[in-house]
Parts: structure tokens; C-alpha cells; sequence
């Protein structure tokens, strides 16, 4: 609840899934991330630099940015090509979500786990279509490419407004806010989930954590 | 070579290329988190345990530390003590039914009685039922010491936060008052962020994210959706609301499997739009199927659960006082009708407290003649035998030990005991009416009839559906778990298509908030009622009007309980309305009676009788507050308190008592000691009950000669057309307009001819200034599946009411000119009223409050 959440919603074909999920995702890590910190003496820090990249998609027309790193990458592509093939597989309609979470951790005493709070959520709605003919497809590569540019945009904007970010940490605090695990960038702690299909209802983990919550509670 | 001439030059040491270092790079200072407070995961619950800290813990982190761990040794104790008593003490020895063989001496001790341990133990085994509770009570415990637990380490939190972050200390906490912590809070926000949607927090939110749930609950009983009302072949009319009720209501909307809500703060999106809502309210229905038969499933473990949470919780106190099941109580069902929109908890408990002692007087008033006869002769043989048995044992103790008269004598005890509740007291006046206003002055809401007919056993029935014996209250959460699954089953799931359309229709989304009950908005123009005067400001239709005057109540209460609260722009012209006519009333009555008497001498209306009768109006009112003494005060301090805004009305309505030396000589000491917010929060809730008092006055002058509706009877909404608020119109008047007679929403559209019937006008009207613009606007929000308006083709006239006061017709500035005739007004109006609780004796000043107007 206490974390702004942005909704983007595409339809692409079965094929473009991948680039256009990986398009969005490294569009807005881009943003989300820094240099790597490096903590000096009397507290202060200098930030690396962050190389950026070109990316052409194969199936859309359409050239996206994304940070220079082949380990941020990897790891971005396997999450997608998960959701690709759980997508794929589902059988049904084609709808799917997958979020891109950034939190933070705050650390907690003794008898509970540390606590991570998201403060973004990125939901990304992809509806996935069949087309009959390669004419049909070729109007969609085209459209789906001004589609995504549209949404690049609509990143930007969202990020260029002043709110809240997690402040800058201190060394001993830089794991709670920062990935420091990249050797090359550091993203925000980030998270990506999805989801295939609206599943009805709060999933029964969730109802009974908060069955337990609720008896304890007050 | 050619030497070209050109303009570009080598720029000459404009900057030096120094080979990257350390040094030149840009250096960054963290800020680094500054407290753990920034960014709070759950500001709902996080709100809630904040609130709960401060009124529930009160007494320090120690005191509730001891206070917990003495109720797990007890439940221990009773649970073992029970079991012991039950299976392993020897009674035949302990009555001397069977001898002991002693050899040194004849007497029983204690010890000869109790069973040997195999011999106990063997008992308990093979008796499954004591097996069974014991499980159960097992399980009980485990819970409430994980429970205990858990609460620690969250308070313990909290108490950082209060400590750390809003720089109070445990010993200052029990003095400050809620609205210090919050402003507190409010304050802190801009520093750490704990909201991370808005730069500033306002008291609203807060209140929003505590009662998101509670304001649903108060709205869904205001509009008489959740079924709580039966007609049960013998008992009659009965509301049966009890705590597991409620809890299956809060899991099948709130939080349960598949609930509307998604999660702690934003409901479904499905459930937001109109489209498949048919479709929705079938798997509501069958969700409520499914959580009934699993309550049906349950009965047994929760109906033990159930004796023995009362046994522990109840035994004990009607130990200490046993006439405390006589007694009573504000009823759940109470708590839900009498609470306001953005009502926290312990304000809604102290003012039901305030109101216990007139409320349980009023109840008092109504004791049978006959019983008392019957009663009174009861207890005057009991007492004759009981007084032969004393003087016999007072001349020789040797008659305590017959058999039975021990017995006999405490039997009789009870038994006087009992019929002497019976008895009504010699001194006490039967003046239902002057207490059901005092009690109103508390409670705020009541059905419209109850006024006038105080004295009628109907109205007495009614209000002991909200006030309610203490022993009935167990009664009726000891056969909770049967009836619920029966409630939910044939009861609530014929609602869920309304259900779906009140969730859709009144949810709004509030930014840094989230989805919110949008009655808790307050907004009259949404939801007022135009019989509560939000005449000519509201647009709501039927479906959306909250009832009972529940939005304008609920606005006072809260802007006067949160003085530093900003309302939206319309809101504060209806506020200020309010505020500039009966809070100088407040000063003029309670003022010196001279000067009073000045005032309202110059206005010729007025009798030399009702002037002369001002001191006991006056003393009516003091009766109301708790703080009566210092009330010459009240008028003085809320000038000072609220000094913002209306100060023009003020300062004129104040000159009675404020620039009074003796008033303020008087409350001296207060303004130079303590004068704590806690006294300003006890002059606000007596502000309230003025309020309150006046607004129900004004809403009845208003709807008089009509039969009012009223929601008191208001019945299940689907079962038929008859529940319909019968407005009957007492003079005819040429613009009338339709309105829907039917509540058979939300399928059935009314027809034309049944809404053509006669309604009031008066009522019931919409303040259409352009007939078009404001019917578009309404159409566009005339809910799906609400009250269908039949009455869009009929033009909206706005039809100047002749008993109308002037004031809501003007505009805020005229408002302001004309605020002294207002004021001279108003007091004239409530004093006439007071006049007329308190002196039931003397008709001429009767009339009074029927013939003054507010506007002169």
C-alpha cells in the first residue's frame, strides 16, 4: 500500500514477448540504477560510471537502451524467458503479468525476519494475440514498436517526478537499498514476479498469513 | 603552407587536463536513513497499533507487561482448578456423607478430601470430555501466549516510535490527548516521509487508514444492507449483532479467501466496474454458502470456545458484582449506529459512557407496575423470613449449622436482591422525554419518531436494541455460533448482488490513502440529506444520501474534534454555518444571566417568562458536560481555540460572555495552570452534544407535519415495496416532485405510477439551481443498480421552503452580515428548547420552540 505502483499494459504477438518484456524491464532499470558506490574515510562516496548500450529488437522495430551489463542482463533475461514459457504454456488466453519490484530491507530484531517493503511496483499487463498472416504481422511489428515507444516515454516521465526515493545510504546501510551483488552496476533492490493469468481471488498463502496475523494482531 | 586565417583558436589553458584521481571525482555525502521510521510498510496497521498504544496502554509498557502475564496465570489457574474440583475431590467426604477412620482426632482436614493422584488421574482419562475442553483451553492458551508475545515485540516498536520519533515520553503520554499525538504525527511525516504518496499527511488520512473497514461497517448498517434485524415468530422485532457475526461479515468482505478487498487497501478491480456484477454476486453468494456450512462445521469447537471464553471472562465479575448482569450495555449493533463516520474507538467509548448514566436511567423509567406489586411483596416475605433466620443465628450460632439454613439464608439474599431491581426508587421523576435529550446529547443519532413519544414502550423496545442487558449480551454471543451459519446462509447471501453494488458504488480511491468508504469523505454534497440541512448543498439521490443524518453529524463531529483539519471548500461554508449560530449560543446561555437576559430582552419575541427561565435552561445544559463547572469557560476557550476562520460571527456572539470579567476571573486558574488539551477535548464533545441537540432540533422543525421517514423501520430493502419511506405530505404544494417509492433495488426500476404518489416535496429536495447541469451530473452518478431515479424527466425546481431559515439560502458573505440576527435567533430556538425539556409544567413557554424560527 505505503509504495506507488504504475501500470503498462501491452499486446504483442506470442513471438515478441521476450524483447518487448525485456524492452521495458532494462528501460526502467536504467533509470533505477547507479554506479557503483565507493565509500571513502570521512563518509562521503564517489559514484562509478555506468556504460549504456543499444539494443535492436528482432521482431518489433524498435531500439531500446539498457545498462551496459552482461550480468544484470542474464539475469533480467532468464526471468522473462521464464514467464515467456510459463506463458506459453499455460494454454490459456495469453494474459499475463509480470512486476518489477523495487524494495527496501529494513532489518528487524530477533524473532522476525528482516522486513522488505517495496516502494515501486512496475506491473507490466501483456495480453498476447494470434495472427492469421505475415501481413497482419508486419503492421503489428510496426505498431508494437510505436506502442513501446510510447511507453519508454511514459517510464521516463513517471521517474522524472520528484517523489520519494529511498535516501542515500551509509556504507554499512548501502545492502538495504542497493543490489551491490552486479559488479559493474547497482541497481535498486529490485524483484520481478509474475503471474499468468488472473488467478481469482488473494492466493491462499497470503489468506492464511493473514488469518495468523489477524489472531495475533491487537 | 598556406596559412589559413581562420576565427577557430586554440583556447590557451582555459582548463587543464589533469590525469583522473581521486580527488577531482565528485564526492557524494550520504544522508543515510536517519530514523527506521521513513517508509512504513503497513501505515494501516501501523496507524491502528499507534491508536491502540495510546488507549489501551496507557499505563506503561510494565503495567500491561504484568497486567498480560497474571491473565495467562489465571486462565492456567481456572482451567486446572476446574478440572481438579471436578475429578479429584472426594464430596461424599467433604459433606460427611461417609466417615473417615482417624485414628488421633475426629475432625476432616482438607487433605482427607482430595482423591489419590492415580485415582485422579485414571479419572480424567477416561472421561473424553474433559479431555476435549482441556484441548481446547490448550489451544486457547497457546494462542493467547503466541499472542502476548507477538504484541510485545510490537509494542515495544511503537513505544520507540513515540519515544524516538514523536519525542514523547511514557510518562507524558496518558495526558496527551489523541489529537497531540497526531498532530505529532502529522509533523513527522514531513521529516521522515512514513507516507510516501504525499509530502503531508492530514488528519483525514489517518482516521481513513485507521477506520477504512469500521467506515464500511457503519455505512453498510446506516444503510441497512447487513441483515441484523429479524422477525423471529415469538420474540418480535430483535437485531441480533454479535462479535463472531461480525468478525464472518469482516472475513467475507475484508479479508477472508476470495474477499472483495485485494488486499488491506484496495478492493478488486473486478468489483469497481458495473459489468459482470451479476456475475460477482453469484460468487459472493456462493462464497457466503461456503463460509456459512464451514461456521456450521465449526459450531462445536467455537460453542466451547465460546462458555469458556465467557466463564473465564464473566465468572469473575459477576463474582465481584453479581448485579452486574442486570446491568447494562451499549450493544454492538449500538456501537454500529451510534458511531460516526471517522469515529476512533475511545471517542466513540467515552461519549456512549456519558450517555450510560441517563441511558440506563431512562430505562429505569419504564418498570412495570404490575411486576413492581408482585415484586414488593416478594421481597417483603423473603425479607420477614430473612430477618427471623438473622435474629435467630444472632442469638445462637448453633442454627447455622441445620441443615439448609445457611443456604436458605443467602437464597433469600438473592432473591430480595433481585425483586428490589424491581422496585423503581421513590424519588425518581418519570420524565422520559428530558432524558431521551440528554441522552441524545451523547449518543447524537435517533430515530426520528423516538421524539414526542419517549414515554411509549415501542420507543423503550427500540432503544434496548442499542442499550442492552449485560446478561442478554452473553446470552446472545453464547448461541452466536449457531445462529451465524443460519444468518449467513438464508440471510446474507439474498443481499450480495445489493452488497456488490455498495461496494462499487461507494469506494473511492484516495490518493496516499487508498480505497476508502466514500461516506467517510463526509461529503454533504455527495451524501447529505436535505432534511438534515445540507438543503440546497447536497445532490446526492435517495440511494446515496447517508441516513439519520449521518455525513453532517459525522463533518461536525470530526471538524470539532480535529480543529486543525482543513475541510474541502463547500464543506467549510456548511461548517461555518453550523459554528457561527449555536456556538454563541453557547456563550449567550451559559453566560451571566443578566447579560443574557439583556439580549434577549431587546428582542420583543421573547417573554419576560422565557428570559426569567434562561438560568434553568442554562443549568440543563451544564448538566450535560461532565466539566460543568468550568463551562462559563467554554465559550471564552473555543473562541481562543479556534480563533481562525469565523471570527466576525464570533466575536459578536462572544461579546456575552467572553469580555466578562467575572467569567474569566473565574476560570482563571485554569488558563494559568493546566489548561490541558485534555479539557479543550472534553469542551469539544459538550460542543458536540449542542451540536447535535441543535441539529436534531432544526431537522425536526424541518420535517414537521410530514411522517418523516425514518429508518428505524426501515426493513429489508428486497422484500417488498411496503418498507417504502412514507412521506406524506401535510399541505399540498405545486411542486412536487417524483421520487422513487421503491426500495426493491437494485433490479426493479420503480414504476412511474408508484413513484407519482404522493411525496414530500418538502423532504426530499434536490437544490437543481440549473436543471439541466445538475441532472447531468447526478445522472452520470446515479448508481447502477441504485435507487433508480424515476424522477429524471420531472424538471428539479428549487421550490423556496416557507419555514426554511434564511441562512442556507444566502451566501457565505450575507451570512457573515447577518450573523448577529442569526445568533439572537438560534439562542432564541435552543433556549426555547431547553426551556421546553426542562419545564414540562409550564405550557405557554411550551409553545416557544414551535413558534420561533431561526431567522428573525
Amino acid at each position: 500500500m505505503n509504495c506507488r505502483s504504475e501500470v503498462l499494459e501491452v499486446t504483442v504477438e506470442a513471438r515478441q514477448v521476450e524483447e518487448a518484456m525485456l524492452a521495458l524491464l532494462h528501460t526502467i532499470l536504467l533509470h533505477r540504477s547507479t554506479g557503483k558506490f565507493h565509500y571513502k574515510k570521512e563518509g562521503t562516496y564517489s559514484i562509478g560510471t555506468v556504460g549504456t548500450l543499444d539494443i535492436d529488437c528482432d521482431f518489433i522495430d524498435f531500439t531500446f537502451v539498457r545498462v551496459s551489463s552482461e550480468e544484470l542482463d542474464r539475469v533480467i533475461r532468464k526471468a522473462v524467458s521464464e514467464f515467456k514459457d510459463a506463458l506459453s504454456n499455460s494454454g490459456s488466453d495469453g494474459m499475463g503479468q509480470i512486476s518489477l519490484e523495487f524494495y527496501q530491507k529494513k532489518k528487524s530484531r530477533w524473532p522476525f525476519s528482516d522486513e522488505c517493503i517495496p516502494w515501486e511496483v512496475w506491473s507490466i499487463k501483456v495480453n498476447v494475440v494470434n495472427l492469421a498472416n505475415e501481413q497482419e504481422r508486419q503492421i503489428c511489428r510496426e505498431k508494437v514498436g510505436e506502442k513501446l515507444g510510447e511507453k519508454v516515454i511514459n517510464v521516463v516521465e513517471v521517474i522524472n517526478r520528484h517523489e520519494y526515493l529511498p535516501k542515500m545510504p551509509t556504507q554499512s546501510e548501502v545492502d538495504n537499498v542497493f543490489d551491490t551483488s552486479l559488479k559493474d552496476v547497482q541497481p535498486y533492490l529490485y524483484k520481478i514476479t509474475f503471474q499468468i493469468t488472473d488467478s481469482l481471488g488473494t492466493s491462499v498463502s497470503t489468506t492464511m498469513r493473514r488469518l495468523i496475523k489477524d489472531t495475533l494482531a491487537l | 603552407m598556406a596559412h589559413f586565417d581562420t576565427e577557430y583558436q586554440r583556447l590557451e589553458a582555459s582548463y587543464s587536463d589533469s590525469p583522473p584521481g581521486e580527488e577531482n571525482l565528485l564526492m557524494h555525502v550520504p544522508e543515510g536513513a536517519k530514523s527506521q521510521w521513513h517508509h512504513i510498510e503497513n501505515l494501516d496497521l501501523f496507524f491502528q497499533r499507534i491508536s491502540f498504544f495510546k488507549w489501551f496502554r496507557k499505563n506503561g509498557f510494565t503495567c500491561m507487561l504484568l497486567g498480560e502475564i497474571f491473565e495467562l496465570v489465571q486462565l492456567l489457574f481456572v482451567v486446572g482448578f476446574t478440572v481438579f474440583l471436578a475429578n479429584c475431590v472426594d464430596y461424599d467426604i467433604l459433606f460427611a456423607n461417609k466417615f473417615v477412620n482417624h485414628t488421633d482426632s475426629s475432625k476432616v482436614t482438607l487433605p482427607d478430601a482430595f482423591l489419590p493422584v492415580d485415582v485422579c488421574s485414571a479419572r480424567i482419562r477416561d472421561n473424553a470430555f474433559v479431555i476435549f475442553v482441556l484441548i481446547i483451553s490448550g489451544v486457547f492458551w497457546l494462542h493467547r501466549l503466541v499472542k502476548f508475545i507477538y504484541n510485545v515485540c510490537c509494542y515495544w516498536e511503537i513505544r520507540s516510535f513515540y519515544i524516538n520519533a514523536l519525542k514523547m515520553t511514557m510518562s507524558e503520554l496518558p495526558y496527551a490527548t489523541w489529537q497531540e499525538v497526531q498532530a505529532r504525527i502529522v509533523e513527522i511525516q514531513k521529516e521522515h516521509q512514513i507516507c510516501i504518496h504525499k509530502k503531508e499527511l492530514t488528519e483525514l488520512d489517518i482516521y481513513h487508514r485507521i477506520l477504512r473497514f469500521k467506515n464500511y461497517m457503519v455505512a453498510m448498517v446506516n444503510k441497512s444492507l447487513l441483515p441484523v434485524r429479524f422477525r423471529p415468530p415469538v420474540l418480535g422485532e430483535c437485531v441480533f449483532f454479535t462479535r463472531g457475526l461480525k468478525y464472518n461479515f469482516e472475513l467475507i468482505f475484508f479479508w477472508g479467501p476470495g474477499s472483495l478487498f485485494e488486499n488491506e487497501w484496495s478492493l478488486k478491480p473486478e468489483y469497481k466496474r458495473g459489468g459482470n456484477r451479476l456475475e460477482l454476486a453469484d460468487r459472493l453468494a456462493s462464497r457466503i454458502l461456503w463460509i456459512g456450512i464451514a461456521n456450521l462445521l465449526l459450531c462445536p469447537v467455537i460453542l466451547v470456545w465460546q462458555i469458556l471464553y465467557a466463564f473465564f471472562s464473566y465468572t469473575e465479575v459477576i463474582k465481584r458484582e453479581p448485579g452486574s448482569l442486570g446491568a447494562r450495555c451499549w450493544s454492538l449493533y449500538g456501537r454500529c449506529y451510534l458511531r460516526h463516520f471517522n469515529e476512533l474507538d475511545h471517542e466513540l467509548m467515552s461519549r456512549l459512557s456519558k450517555g450510560y448514566k441517563a441511558a440506563s436511567k431512562y430505562m429505569n423509567c419504564f418498570l412495570s407496575p404490575l411486576l413492581t406489586v408482585v415484586a414488593k411483596n416478594v421481597a417483603f416475605f423473603a425479607g420477614s423470613l430473612l430477618a427471623v433466620l438473622i435474629a435467630l443465628t444472632i442469638y445462637d450460632e448453633d442454627v447455622l449449622a441445620v441443615e439448609h439454613v445457611l443456604s436458605s439464608i443467602t437464597l433469600l439474599g438473592v432473591c430480595i436482591t433481585v425483586c428490589r431491581s424491581f422496585i423503581p426508587d421513590k424519588n425518581m421523576v418519570f420524565c422520559p422525554e428530558q432524558l431521551l435529550r440528554v441522552i441524545l446529547a451523547h449518543i447524537h443519532y435517533m430515530p426520528d419518531h423516538w421524539q414526542g413519544n419517549a414515554h411509549r414502550y415501542e420507543t423503550r423496545d427500540q432503544f434496548s436494541q442499542l442499550f442492552q442487558y449485560k446478561a442478554v449480551f452473553i446470552l446472545e454471543e453464547l448461541i452466536s455460533p449457531v445462529v451465524t451459519p443460519i444468518i449467513l446462509i438464508f440471510s446474507l447471501r439474498r443481499k450480495s448482488l445489493e452488497i456488490i453494488d455498495f461496494f462499487r458504488n461507494f469506494t473511492v480511491e484516495v490518493v496516499g490513502v487508498g480505497d476508502t468508504c466514500s461516506f467517510a469523505q463526509m461529503d454533504i454534497r455527495q451524501h447529505g440529506h436535505p432534511a438534515w440541512m445540507s438543503e440546497g448543498k447536497t445532490e446526492a439521490s435517495i440511494y446515496q444520501q447517508a441516513e439519520d443524518g449521518k455525513t453532517e453529524l459525522s463533518l461536525m463531529h470530526f471538524a470539532i474534534t480535529n480543529p486543525q483539519w482543513q475541510p474541502p471548500q463547500e464543506t467549510t461554508h456548511f461548517i461555518i454555518s453550523l459554528w457561527s449560530s449555536p456556538r454563541s449560543l453557547i456563550a449567550n446561555i451559559l453566560g451571566p444571566s443578566t447579560l443574557t437576559s439583556v439580549h434577549f430582552g431587546r428582542d420583543s419575541s421573547l417573554t419576560n417568562h422565557a428570559a426569567a427561565g434562561i438560568n434553568d435552561g442554562a443549568s440543563a445544559l451544564r448538566s450535560l458536560s461532565p466539566v460543568s463547572s468550568s463551562l462559563h469557560l467554554r465559550g471564552s476557550l473555543s473562541a481562543a481555540h479556534r480563533a481562525a476562520g469565523h471570527t466576525s460571527a464570533m466575536s459578536k456572539g462572544m461579546a456575552g460572555s467572553g469580555t466578562d470579567a467575572r467569567t474569566v476571573s473565574s476560570g482563571s486558574s485554569a488558563w494559568e495552570g493546566q489548561l490541558t488539551s485534555l479539557v479543550l477535548s472534553e469542551y469539544a464533545s459538550t460542543e458536540m452534544s449542542i451540536h447535535a441537540l441543535y441539529m436534531h432540533e432544526l431537522h425536526k422543525q424541518q420535517s414537521r407535519g410530514e411522517l418523516s421517514r425514518h429508518t428505524w423501520h426501515r426493513q429489508d430493502s428486497d422484500e417488498s415495496s411496503d418498507s417504502v419511506p412514507d412521506e406524506v405530505r401535510s399541505e399540498p404544494n405545486p411542486h412536487s416532485r417524483h421520487f422513487p417509492r421503491s426500495h426493491t433495488f437494485p433490479t426493479t426500476v420503480a414504476s412511474p405510477s408508484e413513484g407519482a404518489s404522493s411525496q414530500s416535496s418538502t423532504q426530499r429536495r434536490f437544490s437543481g439551481s440549473g436543471t439541466s447541469g445538475g441532472k447531468a451530473v447526478r445522472s452520470a452518478r446515479v448508481p447502477m443498480g441504485g435507487w433508480a431515479e424515476d424522477g429524471q424527466a420531472a424538471p428539479r425546481h428549487h421550490d423556496p421552503l416557507p419555514e426554511e431559515s434564511s441562512e442556507d439560502e444566502m451566501p457565505p458573505h450575507i451570512h457573515k452580515v447577518n450573523a448577529v440576527r442569526c445568533v439572537v435567533g438560534m439562542a432564541k430556538l435552543l433556549c426555547a428548547r431547553v426551556l421546553k425539556i426542562n419545564l414540562h409544567f409550564c405550557p405557554p413557554i411550551l409553545t416557544l420552540g414551535y413558534i420561533t424560527k431561526p431567522a428573525v
